[in-house]
């Protein structure tokens, strides 16, 4: 291999590095197993989210609708639960239903009414802004919170909810691995073995890399865009479950923030290991690195717009590794 | 969107107190629509307006066009700047004012802050001139450490920053997060770097989700300063009647903010904000554009 090839290969990792170098000798408190612990929790949502769209990106689609599918499971889950007055498991599966029926629809607007998929993701992103406000009247969710028929929903986030976003596994030190942190490590390592080693997989790639050779070759090309659908969707709801047991309340949100940063760590990791192409491995690393750089910014006091800015850089210059250098970019 | 319903409860409720037919405009926080929303209210020939938030280069024109077509107007929290028009207030800077006076109360006049707050939102400029104050009179009050961002879910992107500031600065004895979203944000921290009885949160505004935060046992949550949105819904509509009344309500009609503490919501035992209202009377009404012939949408 040529230093060239090496640089593409290497280069993000090297730069991943240089950048933990950097943050450990600029902040203080930067290198501690809490702090490496925490910035894995910062990014447990978004990365969860980047996985399921990268699902997506491997059958050559996207999926714009994962913030809003996120925060509408957020919802649900703080529905079920405050105003239904239902317990974990019922909120959890209502979320993972949600997750599963938008990606569907999805996948369906896409295959069968030949919607161009940002714009089928896009509608249906405006639709479940729109929708997860029209049960409570566009209210947040919260314990104590009064109906728009003028009772008062009494019911709570069972404790075994909140576990999910608080509670913590103990790993050499008492209570360092919280559980969002866990599924983080346990999806990527699912949907990376499931990208790279099973034939569904391989064939998701194939339907991405050429549509018409696979649907030739005898694969059922719509069923394999659909499921990748309903992978990022059921990913998103996941996300959303995660995040309403952070943060304990039913908020409304556009999740326009979460989209925008999972589709970040999903394309920070095409440059990864010189994949050019979407990969699970990447994904993760993708999300790790924008967590790191943010972790490290907020510590040196750099405020927010600095940060937008550093993340838009991060993001420009793999997108140039991967596009330009590794020359694989072109189709 | 919080605050927004609970000041159009107040403004619904002074309404049918006082017998007005309300029709209600909502702009959906889009500026250009706003000032629309004023002349189509101009033609529908109502004798009231009251303009709810918006920018003072939108809204300052289409209020002079309704001026001009004889209308009484109203304005809250959005300068039309304009002598006919009164202005409607809570004072952010009294809310940040009573926060901080609490923070200096509870820790003394010598302590390490983190502050939280983002350059450019009016009422955030307004508590964050009052922060500037209290830091030059107490010098021995240290901001370490300021963040912030709108990022939504606010609360959790709040969260993640406040973590890492909490690892940078772990001898932080202080939060300033003048704005609820930033202090639940701020408090989901605390909790998970395992800090809530090192740190204590002051902030602004209030709701239910914020009182059960308040109250959890050890939470870093101290104090919060609010207005309660629906008085100063019933305010607003106050000041209209007594401008269609003729009667000089004046130019600049603040709404004085409540110090609500731990101890008041544990001790008086409040779970959520109709509990508030009715244990502390002076959060549920404001004595403010109230001559005698007023109807008090607050009396049992």
């Amino acid at each position: 291999m040529t230093l060239r090839d090496h640089a593409i290969r290497y280069g993000f990792i090297l730069l991943l590095f240089g950048l933990i170098a950097y943050f450990a000798t600029a902040a203080d408190g930067f290198v501690s197993p809490q702090s490496a612990v925490f910035i894995f929790q910062s990014v447990a949502i978004t990365g969860v989210l980047a996985l399921g769209v990268t699902a997506t990106l491997v059958v050559g689609g996207f999926d714009l609708s994962i913030g809003s599918v996120a925060t509408s499971a957020m919802m649900a889950a703080a529905y079920v639960m405050v105003v239904l007055e239902q317990n974990a498991v019922v909120a959890v599966i209502a979320c993972l239903l949600i997750g599963a029926v938008v990606g569907l629809i999805n996948g369906w607007l896409i295959v069968y009414m030949r919607v161009p998929d940002l714009l089928a993701t896009l509608g249906m992103m405006f639709l479940l802004v729109g929708l997860q406000r029209i049960p409570t009247e566009g209210r947040s969710i919260a314990t104590g919170m009064t109906m728009p028929d003028g009772s008062v929903a009494n019911g709570k986030f069972s404790d075994a909810f909140l576990a999910l976003g608080r509670h913590r596994f103990d790993f050499f030190i008492p209570n360092l691995i919280p559980v969002s942190v866990v599924v983080l490590l346990v999806l990527a390592a699912l949907i990376w073995f499931f990208l790279e080693y099973t034939r569904f997989g391989r064939m998701m790639y194939a339907v991405g890399s050429n549509e018409r050779a696979a649907e030739l070759a005898g694969a059922p090309v719509k069923a394999y865009k659909i499921w990748a659908y309903i992978i990022s969707g059921v990913f998103a709801s996941i996300g959303g479950i995660l995040l309403a047991a952070r943060l304990g309340r039913g908020d409304i949100a556009s999740g326009n923030n979460l989209l925008l940063d999972a589709v970040a760590a999903a394309l920070i990791g095409y440059a990864v290991l010189g994949a050019a192409k979407p990969n699970a491995f990447g994904t993760a690393v993708g999300a790790l690195f924008v967590g790191i750089l943010l972790q490290g910014l907020t510590m040196m006091n750099a405020p927010y717009y600095t940060q937008d800015f550093v993340k838009g850089v991060v993001l420009v210059v793999a997108l140039v590794f991967t596009f330009a250098l590794s020359g694989r970019g072109r189709r | 969107m919080i605050f927004f319903q609970a000041y159009l409860s107040g403004v619904e409720a002074q309404s049918k107190a006082l017998g007005v037919d309300l029709r209600v405009l909502d702009s959906r926080q889009d500026a250009a629509l706003q000032a629309d929303m004023v002349d189509q209210a101009i033609a529908l020939g109502v004798q009231g307006i009251i303009i709810q938030h918006g920018l003072t280069e939108s809204m300052k024109e289409a209020a002079q066009r309704a001026v001009d077509a004889g209308i009484k107007v109203v304005a809250f929290d959005v300068n039309v700047e304009n002598p006919e028009i009164p202005q409607v207030e809570q004072s952010d800077r009294d809310l940040a004012r009573l926060a901080l006076e609490q923070a200096v109360k509870d820790n003394g006049e010598s302590w390490k802050a983190g502050y939280v707050y983002v350059a450019g939102i009016a009422p955030l400029d307004r508590r964050n001139e009052t922060w500037v104050d209290v830091k030059k009179k107490f010098a021995g009050i240290n901001e370490v450490a300021m963040f912030g961002t709108l990022d939504n879910p606010i609360a959790n992107s709040v969260a993640n920053q406040a973590r890492s500031v909490l690892s940078a600065h772990p001898d932080i004895k202080v939060m300033f997060a003048p704005y609820d979203e930033f202090a639940k944000g701020v408090k989901i921290a605390v909790d998970e770097a395992g800090l809530s009885k090192d740190i204590k949160i002051y902030s602004a505004d209030i709701s239910t989700s914020d009182i059960a935060a308040m109250r959890e046992p050890d939470s870093a949550w101290a104090a919060t300063a609010a207005t309660n949105p629906a008085v100063v819904g019933q305010v607003s509509v106050r000041v209209l009647a007594q401008l269609l009344a003729g009667e000089d309500p004046g130019h600049n009609v603040i709404v004085p903010p409540t110090l609500i503490t731990q101890k008041d919501l544990v001790d008086k035992d409040i779970k959520n904000m109709e509990d508030l209202s009715a244990k502390l009377p002076q959060f549920a009404h404001a004595d403010v554009a109230m001559p005698a012939w007023m109807p008090n949408p607050n009396a049992k």
